[in-house]
């Protein structure tokens, strides 16, 4: 965008929302250019910062009618590259809208600002014993803006689902900038679920203002085992025999050895360093009922050879079981100078395949991988360490990332579980759905979004032809800890 | 207008002239009084994508036909020349019990279905009614659902990978067959209560749950809708996981009393409060939950276990129940506290027209069905208590749709209501993947 035009759109951006809602110099750009997935960087031409609905409304118009990009972001915590503006333009940031609107307990519904981070709204219906379960890794620090958008996962998500079984109703400022609402706070409106295909689309489909969520009583119970492993074959197959008992726990962890040990060197959290594997179970609901599981589960573990099982007595007992698994990711810090996130699904049962074959990419490349697990749902995150130094390993672990992906996909899976596709799997779409696939979906889009001003270049492969996995960027794939890691202030699942 | 003789010879050279129906056969699966010119089943997915192909060419005006419960859901047509029906696409597709996960086909019964997963213990979490006809996909293009939907949610939290056949004949699939995926869109939801405005549906892909170990009711009497909506109160706002909470008004809950093997006191509201979980749990639950009906004032309470429960429950499930008046059924869904105040304005209305309405509402999910008689009534009355219920359902801050009318009652009134600004992306969605509008015409909100 040249200058004077640049200057002209902030000026008008600053009548719509005050000279203090408008970044326009580049060093505070700078904190816009990428979001989680720090390996991917755009810098964006303006920021702007609306406080209400209204606002939102005329910055959009305004792009609209001057035939330019724009892309909403919450807080920058996703890890596709989803909140980019790859096209320049202006980025939206909806973090000046984060007001909680309306606690309706009794009807077990919230309605919140965009922009408010997913914690609070469970921070504030703590007292009425209530609580919002979708709870994401960086909870502190995400918005629900960017839930709806990436269709947010969190460890509970065994059982009780993800974002877009709790999000019930949208305000949405579609991108020609009319404002529409979808849904509600009672359930099934007429029409097509115009809602539930607006989680999850990314950011692609128009910026959501408001949204209606499902709460829920506080389970009565809560109970966290551990058990500690000689291989990652007998937990995943604990898993699968829990599975079989018919019983769904509220979480279901799997760690390998690697990843115990960066976390022990890092947080000393007790897991043994020589296990093969741990597996973290929580049950949740009815004191009689998580009562009454504790010793099946422990059962199944015992016929899978576990060494020991630890069972928390407490809350603070809780915690200290579960601080290994969340410092994880920032723990591989402790063991290697990079470290390359990926998230890969395949059905429960391929699970052990799986993981046989991601040690055999390891040992064919000479690159080492720790494996972390939402073992519950098939979702796998499979951390590749490496030295992004090293121009060698950086085109090694793009190779077997990618041939991870594929596998995934060749034994049923999905090439994102929950972290979506944003930039990053963008050319990797046509491994999982054909042109026609891809096409309807693209209907679905050109019916909110006919005019492409809004967040290009996400989800959608570029070209027709599938693009190998060198597409994954010059820069290098690093795994730097968020700033917000670094401040305590968020965790990485 | 379509050459029924050029549609149903294109049919023919599809599916084979054995399963082509024309002229008088066709008659039993007409839709609001809409006899189609050709009715057609194909027995494959690539049959089912060849004839649309050809209907898209000719611009005939298709139908998609399951086990025909839910043909009376929409405006009528605006014209019908093809019914599709999906009745030999009945298969299971895959099942992997260990992954908790089942792939069948559309035109599978939700029964054969339950029978099939249950055999392993599991199931599809989804009691929607007429089980052993309705089938999988048109309990989806409906977004049919019941009691349970509670703790389970309804098909939209369901389904994880579904197959569709699009107006010009085109196959796509939506999702994928693992519960995590956030992959592109989610199509799964935009299909999923569609009608089959949008694509007809070959295949879907369930999550799957483990049969519960033991389910056991409690069932109590009430003097008035408002104390049994205070001890429904006390349940939803408590730790207790029921997996289903229904009202009954004093004229449904008889019917349920008398499944269950119970004498019931005439004018009596019934609370049905169904736990499933292990014994221990069940047990202690429905303790809890007696304590609260008795603290809100009921006049009876019963704990209801084995046949009399599964009887008790298809009793609600399928209420009227088979041979039963049910021309006239509405559903209301208004947040959770305005349940009982909707179903006693709602039956209060209908007696002040003289029409017999008996109302069962899922008081846990919001959702309120009244049943009501209007087989005899003016059409111009039974329109009027429509609109005025759906009035009254708007008031609290809901919607109505009609499930089922008499075709003078559906022509006076708008079945799926208001559905505001969103209507302009539903028009466009539509316009998008039905362009000749061929498929459902006229059948869907705002007249899509």
């Amino acid at each position: 965008m040249e200058r004077q035009r640049k200057a002209q759109l902030a000026a008008a951006l600053g009548a719509i929302v005050g000279r203090d809602g408008v970044i326009t110099e580049e060093d505070e750009l700078r904190v816009y250019e990428c979001d989680g997935l720090t390996i991917f960087k755009a810098l964006p031409e303006l920021v702007v910062l609306p406080r209400t609905r209204e606002q939102v409304e005329a910055v959009v118009r305004l792009c609209h009618r001057e035939r330019v990009y724009f892309v909403p972001r919450g807080a920058g915590t996703g890890l596709s590259g989803g909140a980019l503006a790859l096209e320049g333009g202006v980025i939206i940031g909806l973090n000046r809208m984060g007001h909680i609107l309306e606690v309706d307990v009794p009807n077990h519904r919230a309605v919140v600002e965009s922009g408010m981070v997913n914690v609070w709204l469970t921070n504030k219906i703590a007292g009425d014993n209530f609580y919002y379960a979708p709870d994401p890794a960086s909870q502190t620090a995400c918005t629900i803006g960017g839930n709806v958008a990436e269709n947010a996962g969190g460890v509970h998500s065994p059982k009780y689902g993800v974002t877009t079984n709790h999000v019930l109703g949208l305000e949405v400022v579609l991108p020609d900038g009319e404002v529409v609402e979808f849904g509600g706070k009672a359930l099934d409106p007429p029409g097509y679920d115009l809602t539930g295909v607006f989680v999850g689309s990314e950011g692609t489909l128009g910026v959501c203002t408001t949204v209606t969520l499902r709460i829920l009583p506080k389970p009565e119970a809560v109970k966290t085992l551990m058990g500690v492993f000689e291989s990652i074959d007998d937990a995943s197959n604990a898993v699968s025999d829990i599975v079989a008992a018919g019983i769904i726990p509220a979480c279901v962890e799997v760690m390998d050895n690697l990843s115990i040990q960066a976390v022990e060197k890092g947080v000393r959290a007790g897991y043994p360093t020589d296990a093969g594997a741990v597996l973290l179970v929580e049950l949740d609901g009815p004191r009689a009922e998580v009562e009454a599981l504790v010793e099946p589960v422990s059962r199944v573990m015992r016929q899978n050879r576990v060494r020991e099982i630890r069972i928390a007595k407490d809350d603070a007992e809780r915690l200290l079981l579960w601080k290994g698994r969340k410092a994880a990711f920032a723990a591989m810090g402790q063991i290697s100078p990079d470290c390359y996130v990926q998230d890969a699904v395949i059905p429960r049962t391929k699970l052990p395949q799986i993981l046989r074959e991601i040690a055999a990419f390891s040992r064919e490349y000479g690159l080492q991988v720790a494996n972390v697990f939402h073992a519950g749902d098939g979702n796998l995150h499979p951390l590749i360490l490496y030295d992004g130094r090293n121009e060698r390993e950086l085109h090694k672990v793009e190779e077997m990332g990618a041939k991870i992906m594929r596998r995934c996909i060749e034994l049923g899976g999905s090439i994102t579980g929950e972290h979506g596709v944003g930039r990053e799997k963008r050319d990797y779409m046509p491994l999982m759905y054909t042109e026609a696939d891809l096409e309807a979906m693209l209907k679905v889009k050109r019916a909110f979004n006919p005019d492409g001003l809004m967040n290009p270049g996400k989800i959608f492969p570029t070209s027709k032809t599938c693009v190998e996995a060198g597409a994954a960027g010059r820069d290098g794939i690093r795994y730097r800890p968020h700033r917000l890691e670094l401040m305590g202030l968020a965790q990485r699942f | 207008m379509v050459d029924s003789a050029v549609l149903a010879k294109r049919a023919r050279d599809v599916v084979g002239a054995e399963h082509v129906r024309t002229g008088p056969a066709a008659a039993p699966f007409a839709v609001d009084g809409v006899t189609p010119g050709v009715v057609a089943s194909p027995g494959s997915e690539e049959e089912a994508s060849r004839l649309l192909a050809a209907a898209y060419e000719l611009e005939a005006a298709v139908a998609p036909w399951g086990g025909g419960t839910k043909m009376g859901l929409g405006a009528p047509p605006r014209r019908l020349d093809l019914v599709l029906s999906l009745a030999r696409l009945n298969r299971v597709v895959d099942y992997e019990p260990a992954d908790l996960t089942a792939t069948f086909q559309a035109g599978m019964s939700l029964a054969s279905v339950q029978a099939h997963l249950g055999e392993k213990g599991q199931f599809v979490a989804l009691d929607s009614p007429f089980g052993a006809r309705a089938t999988i996909g048109g309990i989806l293009a409906a977004n049919a659902s019941g009691p349970r939907r509670l703790p389970y949610g309804s098909a939209r939290d369901l389904v994880i990978a579904v197959r569709i056949v699009h107006a010009d004949g085109t196959v796509t699939k939506g999702g994928a067959k693992v519960v995590k995926n956030a992959t592109g869109y989610d199509m799964n939801k935009l299909y999923i209560g569609s009608l089959g405005t949008l694509g007809i549906l070959t295949e879907a892909t369930f999550r799957l749950y483990p049969l519960p170990a033991v389910e056991e009711t409690h069932l109590s009497a009430f003097p008035t809708l408002e104390a049994a909506g205070a001890a429904v109160a006390e349940i939803l706002g408590s730790p207790l996981v029921p997996h289903a909470v229904e009202l009954l008004s004093a004229g449904a809950a008889p019917a349920a009393a008398r499944a269950a093997g119970i004498s019931w006191a005439a004018g009596q509201v019934g609370l049905a409060v169904l736990m499933g979980s292990v014994p221990e749990a069940v047990r202690a639950q429905l303790q809890d939950v007696a304590r609260f009906c008795r603290g809100a004032g009921s006049t009876a309470d019963h704990l209801v276990t084995g046949a009399a429960h599964t009887a008790c429950w298809d009793a609600i499930r399928e209420f009227p129940g088979p041979g039963a008046p049910r021309s006239l059924v509405l559903k209301g869904s208004v947040p959770l506290t305005r349940v009982p105040e909707l179903m006693s304005r709602g039956e209060g209305l209908a007696g002040q027209r003289h029409l017999p309405c008996q109302a069962v509402a899922e008081a846990g999910s919001g959702i309120v069905r009244f049943y009501v008689d209007a087989a005899s009534a003016p059409p111009e009355r039974a329109a009027d208590y429509v609109e005025t219920v759906r009035g009254v359902a708007a008031e609290l801050g809901g919607h109505l749709v009609v499930l089922e009318a008499p075709l003078p009652v559906k022509r006076r009134v708008d079945v799926w209501g208001p559905v505001g600004k969103a209507l302009r992306v539903m028009q466009g969605l539509k316009a998008q993947f039905d362009p000749k509008g061929i498929l459902n015409p006229g059948r869907f909100v705002g007249g899509i």
